[in-house]
């Protein structure tokens, strides 16, 4: 509809001028159409016959003269702007061609109707074209699935097989412990180096380790908060070397200092006492001394003399009471774990509910 | 990426890289076990599957093989134009000379940047760039010795300064201090290579030939490209008698092959072949042998040397037996310098062009394209020339290897051998060197300017001889992306519109060509209209024609102040006027015809009845009896016939037919002849 508006527009105006002409040649007074009326020079054609709109074609010829004075002394020399090339797009070009690296948004190159910005008072955000809005924030139009595959595709030849024997996770675990993570950083400045890239991270589960109890015990002690109890992991981050290959040799040093160190065991660890424990352990406690004095007290008080304390240990009763204690001692004191004190008592002293 | 933009403030994460190590030293020593063995006894893994890990070899490349991997997978954007140019509307380059002209600014662009950082080094002191890229920096260009002495005489040398060499080589002969030969041999070299003019100059001129050649091919065949073209089209300095060279080479106290050699080389490069040779005789005398670049100068000179066919040719056998009695090992230069100097021998050339072919072989000499080049010319350039197959085996060859640069004259293959299809009007050998041509690296051996040349020679062959939908498939693909069409080039496809009756497409046309910025080409308009204007077509593309004709019309008619309008012809007014009838225009049509009048310009019988139905289709029986007025004061016998129309067709009204009966004919003659014509048209 628009395009027949400005064909009509523009016909209407031809029609005027050429009866004013008419007049003025039969008047004698001029036998050239006077530039003014000219619609537009032949280079900037194009912006005064489709991109300007058909009201702006009956502006006057004086307006029109005034516009081509403000643009420059000569015409000719203005250029316009070609056509976006989005016009001739093919529907199924390669889009990566087109956006081949990054870039930034060109609006004459991306055949979208994108809009953005802040939108005019009851209207909507601005075009993209000419958009700074849309120039300022970072673009993927370089790296849209396709190219990324094509890319994946082309770079296969740098990369090694995979051994097959290391199929699952667990055996890449199993075989490969101890994992190394760095982490490489790009940007377009003048450096290439980045401080940051020298870090290591070197993670172990201590379960693959070879540790007895007390080695793995004082480990733990050694590495204090780098060791998380719930997935049982180990992680040694190294960064006080200023290269990578440095940091790294540090991490596997300290995994090896670790490692002997907790397999040693010092003199002094023998004067370990009671406070010194890092969980509760119920056999040999006080706890457990007690308990057995009460019930052989109880069975000898109801006359059952041939009980030996190992019987009591294997009973059920002392199993529950001394797992409620542990549970107690080292989870802490949860509604739970009372409540099953509270069972486990009742049930070794035999109180009826 | 895009936020990399941002500056180096912003650093992203390119690889997150987290790999496992063994604890284990199993039998194979893998990367990380080394630093794991203390942990030996660690873990109790089974030893069976242990064995099955094969870990691969680690792969190495050059630093750009990946880059040069990711370049592979993008093609050419065939909307786009060249990748040098920015990407946008305004200042893409429209047409071949836009884009010649923005290459070379972009290009001088740059050597005024590299001309700042030369010339004031002190301003660029700090490195950046980490680690840093040396050829970046200023070079140091001042001399850093001071006085008189060899020394200071070899850093001028170093740093091509020929004149201040000079003078320091006179100051040290006068002075009598003894000179090396060496020292004495390399500012022979300096001022045979400069012709003994100062190097600056020299770096202007190659600064405006780097501009010719955009980025990619420049590099790789700059110098020796340049040496040449200077030996042979006298261009650049020429050599001058008695010059700083001659002078030097005269008061020498002794002198080496290598002296007489420079000597032959840079008389060779600058023109001067006459003296080339005497001082090739002179060499000879002296007993020393020349080396294969000086013989190569040596041959290329030859063609100049003689007049004959017959004595070119025995002149250059000449040198190449003198080579085997040196027992120089010609190269490939040697050879593609004779076929170059018998492209200048006529039919010798021809007879004995494969004979050298057959040589190289011989001598296991890989051919380059220039070699194909000077024998493609040989065999197809100049006039009543046999035809001979040549060009398949030619190009039998070229597809099966992709070249790299060896000869200066290797970028001429590709234009000449299209040149040669185009001859040959032989479509399909042309597709075959396109092919070959965009095999591997060929098409950097296309610069700017030839690959303009080359794209509108195929194109035009293409015009000629394929379907019309494979050459606006064609059309589609290279039109901005590979080249710019000539005015030719538009005329071919006009005419390979017409011949398959798909007039259609004109407006498309018309809108390139809009942009191309040939508005202003007669012929072109002329052949535009013609085609439009010939046959009677559907209203919606009668439309379509009547704009193209108002944009014609506007480019005749005065715009700038600087602009001269382009003058009116009949065929042209009167096929605007028939354009306009034909779309329904009439006031349009109307203002076409009082041209007429204005350019002294008489309207033909069919135009004026084109005009006439147009307005009896839009009931203007106005125009119609301006027409006939029109018809009167010309004096044009078709007239009368013109008035019996208005007056049969239109209803007029009383003043109507008054005026139309107060019309004064001028020209009374009889409108016999014409009516005779007019009565076959309708």
């Amino acid at each position: 509809m628009a395009a027949r508006a400005g064909l009509w527009g523009r016909a209407g105006l031809w029609c005027g001028e050429g009866l004013s002409l008419a007049g003025l040649s039969r008047a004698g007074l001029c036998c050239r159409p006077g530039p003014g009326g000219v619609p537009a020079a032949p280079c900037w054609g194009r912006a005064a016959y489709s991109s300007v709109p058909a009201v702006s074609d009956r502006e006057g010829p004086q307006q029109r003269e005034a516009s081509i004075r403000r643009r420059g002394r000569t015409p000719q020399s203005v250029r316009s702007s070609a056509p976006p090339r989005t016009e001739r797009m093919a529907v199924d070009q390669d889009w990566s061609s087109v956006y081949p690296t990054a870039a930034a948004f060109k609006p004459a190159s991306v055949p979208l109707p994108i809009r953005m910005g802040y939108p005019v008072k009851r209207g909507v955000p601005p075009p993209k074209e000419g958009n700074l809005e849309l120039i300022k924030i970072p673009n993927f139009l370089h790296l849209t699935p396709p190219a990324i595959k094509k890319h994946c595709a082309a770079l296969k030849d740098f990369c090694t097989e995979w051994p097959s024997a290391l199929d699952s996770d667990e055996k890449c675990e199993k075989h490969f412990p101890i994992e190394i993570e760095t982490v490489d950083y790009v940007s377009s400045g003048t450096s290439i180096r980045n401080p940051k890239a020298r870090v290591v991270t070197l993670r172990v589960k201590l379960s693959n380790l070879n540790l007895d109890d007390h080695a793995k015990k004082k480990l733990v002690k050694l590495v204090g908060e780098r060791y998380c109890r719930e997935t049982d992991v180990l992680t040694i981050v190294t960064d006080r070397c200023p290269l990578r290959r440095q940091n790294y040799d540090y991490g596997m040093h300290l995994l090896t200092v670790l490692y002997h160190e907790s397999w040693k065991t010092e003199k002094w660890e023998s004067e370990k006492s009671e406070e010194d424990m890092e969980e509760y352990i119920w056999e040999n406690s006080r706890s457990q001394k007690n308990a057995l004095d009460t019930l052989l007290r109880i069975k000898a008080s109801e006359n059952v003399s041939d009980v030996t304390e190992d019987e009591l240990l294997a009973s059920e009763a002392v199993k529950n009471y001394r797992n409620s204690v542990i549970a107690l001692k080292n989870e802490g004191e949860t509604e739970g774990n009372m409540s099953q004190y509270k069972e486990s008592v009742k049930k070794l002293l035999n109180i009826p509910a | 990426m895009a936020a990399g933009r941002a500056g180096a403030g912003c650093w992203q994460r390119a690889l997150w890289l987290s790999r496992r190590c063994r604890l284990q030293a199993g039998p194979e020593s893998y990367r990380c076990s080394s630093s794991s063995t203390a942990l030996g006894k660690a873990v109790d893994s089974s030893e069976v599957t242990e064995e099955e890990i094969v870990l691969p070899r680690r792969k190495t490349w050059n630093k750009l093989a990946v880059l040069q991997t990711l370049a592979s997978t993008v093609n050419r954007d065939p909307t786009a134009a060249h990748y040098m140019f920015q990407d946008d509307p305004f200042l893409m380059p429209r047409n071949a000379a836009n884009s010649r002209l923005y290459s070379l600014s972009k290009e001088s662009g740059r050597n005024a940047a590299k001309y700042i950082v030369k010339n004031f080094p002190q301003y660029f002191d700090k490195t950046f760039a980490e680690p840093n890229v040396p050829c970046l920096m200023p070079e140091t260009l001042t001399p850093q010795t001071e006085g008189v002495s060899e020394e200071a005489l070899k850093e001028r040398i170093k740093l091509r300064r020929v004149k201040e060499s000079v003078d320091i080589f006179d100051q040290l002969v006068q002075a009598g201090t003894p000179l090396s030969l060496e020292t004495t041999n390399s500012l022979l070299d300096l001022l045979c290579f400069y012709g003994d003019e100062e190097s600056t100059s020299e770096n202007e001129e190659e600064a405006k030939k780097d501009l010719e050649e955009p980025g990619v091919n420049a590099s790789e065949e700059k110098a020796p490209k340049r040496q040449f073209q200077r030996g042979l089209q006298s261009s650049g300095p020429r050599w001058r008698d008695n010059n700083h060279a001659e002078r030097i080479f005269k008061i020498m106290p002794e002198r080496n092959a290598h002296s007489y050699c420079t000597m032959i080389r840079g008389m060779v490069k600058h023109g001067a072949f006459a003296k080339a040779y005497d001082m090739y005789i002179d060499l000879l005398n002296e007993r020393h042998k020349a080396d294969v670049h000086t013989f190569n100068a040596l041959i290329r000179a030859a063609p100049i040397l003689k007049e004959k066919f017959t004595e070119r040719w025995e002149l250059t056998k000449e040198f190449l037996t003198h080579m085997a009695q040196q027992e120089v090992q010609p190269n490939l230069l040697t050879f593609n310098a004779v076929l170059k100097a018998l492209r200048r021998c006529g039919g010798v050339g021809r007879s004995m062009a494969l004979l050298v072919v057959k040589e190289m072989e011989a001598l296991d000499i890989e051919p380059s394209l220039a070699t194909y080049d000077h024998l493609l010319s040989i065999f197809y350039r100049g006039v009543d020339l046999p035809p001979s197959g040549i060009i398949s085996e030619v190009l039998d060859e070229v597809e099966k290897r992709s070249f790299t640069p060896q000869d200066p004259d290797d970028a001429n293959f590709f234009s000449t051998a299209m040149q040669v299809c185009c001859d040959l009007k032989d479509i399909k050998l042309a597709y075959r060197l396109n092919k070959g041509m965009e095999k591997g690296d060929n098409w950097k051996f296309l610069d700017m300017d030839r690959l303009n040349g080359y794209w509108s020679k195929f194109f035009s062959l293409l015009c000629m001889m394929e379907q019309i939908e494979v050459v606006l498939k064609w059309y589609k693909e290279m039109s901005p992306s590979l080249f710019y069409p000539t005015p030719k080039n538009i005329l071919d496809l006009l005419q390979a519109l017409d011949a398959a009756n798909q007039l259609e497409v004109i407006p498309a046309v018309w809108e390139d060509v809009k942009q191309l910025g040939f508005t202003r080409r007669q012929e072109l308009l002329e052949e535009f209209l013609s085609l439009m204007s010939r046959d009677q077509h559907p209203d919606e593309i009668q439309l379509a024609f009547a704009k193209c004709a108002e944009d014609i019309k506007a480019a005749h008619e005065p715009a700038g102040r600087e602009q001269v309008p382009l003058e009116w012809t009949g065929s042209t007014l009167g096929n605007v006027v028939v354009l306009f009838s034909r779309a329904g225009r009439t006031q349009d049509a109307w203002n076409m015809m009082e041209l007429f009048q204005q350019t002294n310009r008489i309207p033909t019988d069919k135009v004026m009845n084109e005009f006439l139905n147009c307005a009896k289709q839009t009931n203007c029986p106005e125009e119609s009896i301006k027409l006939v007025k029109l018809a009167a004061s010309l004096g044009l016998p078709s007239s009368h016939r013109l008035k019996s129309r208005t007056e049969e067709e239109f209803e007029l009204s009383e003043i109507q037919k008054k005026t139309l009966e107060s019309i004064k004919w001028d020209g009374d003659s009889s409108d016999s002849d014409s009516s005779d014509s007019d009565s076959d048209r309708e």
